[in-house]
């Protein structure tokens, strides 16, 4: 069981508020369209599993794993990447805290953290740090020992509240 | 990682779905928020050739205090505040799933029927193939027990024991029509183990169903596990209850999975504990033998041993808590 030739289909979506029609064969991952045909290399494959967070991408605003999502599934759908965060050359208030609070060290796990934080800070903008930490339990960094990064999100929800 | 090629399926109706699932079975598995499915198709477990995604079959929405969706997102129940003061330990539970990337696509019902798992299943192509694959996967098999032809991969999902004990039935369609079961009977403790729970093949969980007299009940959900913030379960604990004013039990229910292939009741000793005024004594002899009778295997990532005197460590503290008795000491 399981070899199948699947077919490619047209699929819409809005990335970055920009509309997208590209055909996509049904095992297209969202991660995989967005890296190796949009070009937006922002979200990054970490585990690939959906362990990690480095791929975390809104999908109509919600955080979502995007190497957990199949690209047909957001036919229609509002995608948003880290490369959509702010205007093209600046950096959101996260982000300016991200690099104030020395909360990144490699990088690689950044983008989701950038992802995770901003809706949370969104829907919750004087969010407490027991539930900050609790929002990024999905998000892994292997530098940080995430201090710097807690701070940095409270330092932003201050700043926006 | 890539995935195999597919063909995927969007059905918008139930009886469309279970109809076209009769077509393609038994190549064909159903694809709800896919963080446990696509996981493993990744690592190549079991991979079918159609997937019916389930996400444009309105009728599996919907969130009230009689009725969930099984195509509910977890972020979203854990949500619903209306829900949770109603059922608070269905709730915890949701909460303790893996984390909130997770349950943003993760569903109620694809926590009912997470893939059960084990250390020689969860593991890539080559190192499954090194060992000449399992009994669960491509394999003749169980490394875990191998003078049984059984498979005794762990239950994992948190949400079935805390439904359970609030009797809460699942609503399942197939080519046959509708039926509902308890939630504790959607489990096989019995067969070859490698589906461990009872659907026909092409069956579909529409919705959970709630009894009105289970609204309110005292509950808790206590996991243990390696990262408080993420991990499967290794063991689940789920207690609910009522009293009356003078602490006399009217109700009593205990459930437990993450240790054994499912989730599984204790009726037959909470029951002769309805009517009684609970004391540590008696909290305490009915976690001694929880604990006697539980038989975990090694198939995760602690020890059985230790698992096991953590279900009775788990049971006490739970049952403390929900029965409102001080904990007796060890």
């Amino acid at each position: 069981m399981g070899s199948a030739v699947s077919t490619r289909q047209t699929t819409r979506l809005r990335v970055n508020g920009t509309a997208i029609e590209v055909a996509c064969p049904p095992e297209r991952i969202l991660l995989d369209l967005l890296r190796e045909e949009l070009n937006l290399t922002g979200s990054k494959r970490g585990c690939d599993l959906g362990t990690c967070g480095c791929c975390t991408v809104w999908v109509d605003g919600r955080p979502v794993l995007s190497c957990l999502t199949l690209a047909r599934l957001v036919d229609g759908h509002d995608v948003t990447t880290i490369e959509g965060i702010a205007s093209p050359g600046g950096l959101s208030t996260l982000q300016k805290a991200f690099v104030e609070h020395g909360a990144t060290q490699c990088g690689f796990c950044t983008p989701g953290f950038v992802m995770t934080g901003t809706a949370l800070l969104r829907d919750h903008p004087g969010a407490s740090r027991a539930e900050i930490e609790r929002a990024i339990a999905g998000n892994l960094c292997r530098c940080t020992g995430y201090l710097k990064i807690v701070e940095a999100i409270q330092a932003a929800g201050r700043e926006s509240a | 990682m890539h995935l195999d090629p597919f063909e995927l399926h969007r059905p918008t109706t139930v009886d469309e779905t279970v109809d076209l699932a009769g077509r393609l079975a038994p190549d064909v598995d159903y694809l709800a928020g896919g963080t446990d499915l696509l996981p493993n198709y990744k690592m190549h477990l079991n991979v079918r050739a159609n997937l019916i995604a389930l996400e444009d079959v309105s009728e599996l929405r919907g969130i009230s205090l009689d009725r969930v969706g099984a195509m509910v997102r977890l972020a979203d129940l854990e949500a619903d505040a209306a829900f949770a003061a109603s059922f608070p330990g269905v709730v915890a539970a949701a909460r303790e799933v893996a984390t909130p990337l997770v349950r943003a696509s993760g569903t109620l019902g694809g926590n009912l029927l997470v893939e059960t798992r084990c250390f020689f299943f969860n593991q890539s192509l080559p190192w499954r193939e090194s060992l000449g694959y399992c009994l669960k996967a491509d394999g003749d098999r169980c490394h875990v027990v191998p003078q049984k032809v059984k498979c005794y991969a762990t239950f994992s999902g948190d949400i079935a024991p805390a439904l359970a004990v609030v009797d809460a039935e699942v609503e399942v369609a197939g080519p046959s029509g509708r039926r509902r079961l308890p939630v504790s009977r959607l489990y096989d403790p019995v067969g070859d183990g490698i589906h461990r729970h009872k659907l026909a093949a092409g069956e579909l969980i529409v919705a959970v169903h709630f009894p009105p007299e289970s609204r309110g009940l005292k509950a808790t959900y206590r996991k243990l596990r390696i990262r408080p913030s993420f991990d499967f379960p290794e063991l689940g604990v789920a207690v609910a209850a009522r009293q009356d004013a003078g602490g006399r039990i009217s109700r009593l229910a205990l459930s437990l999975g993450g240790l054994e292939t499912y989730p599984r009741r204790f009726d037959d000793l909470t029951e002769p504990m309805v009517g009684t005024v609970p004391t540590p004594a008696t909290v305490r002899a009915l976690a001694d033998e929880v604990q006697k009778r539980v038989r975990p295997v090694h198939n995760t990532f602690l020890a059985p041993e230790y698992r096991k005197k953590m279900a009775g460590v788990f049971v006490r503290r739970a049952t403390a808590e929900v029965l409102g008795v001080p904990e007796s000491s060890p």
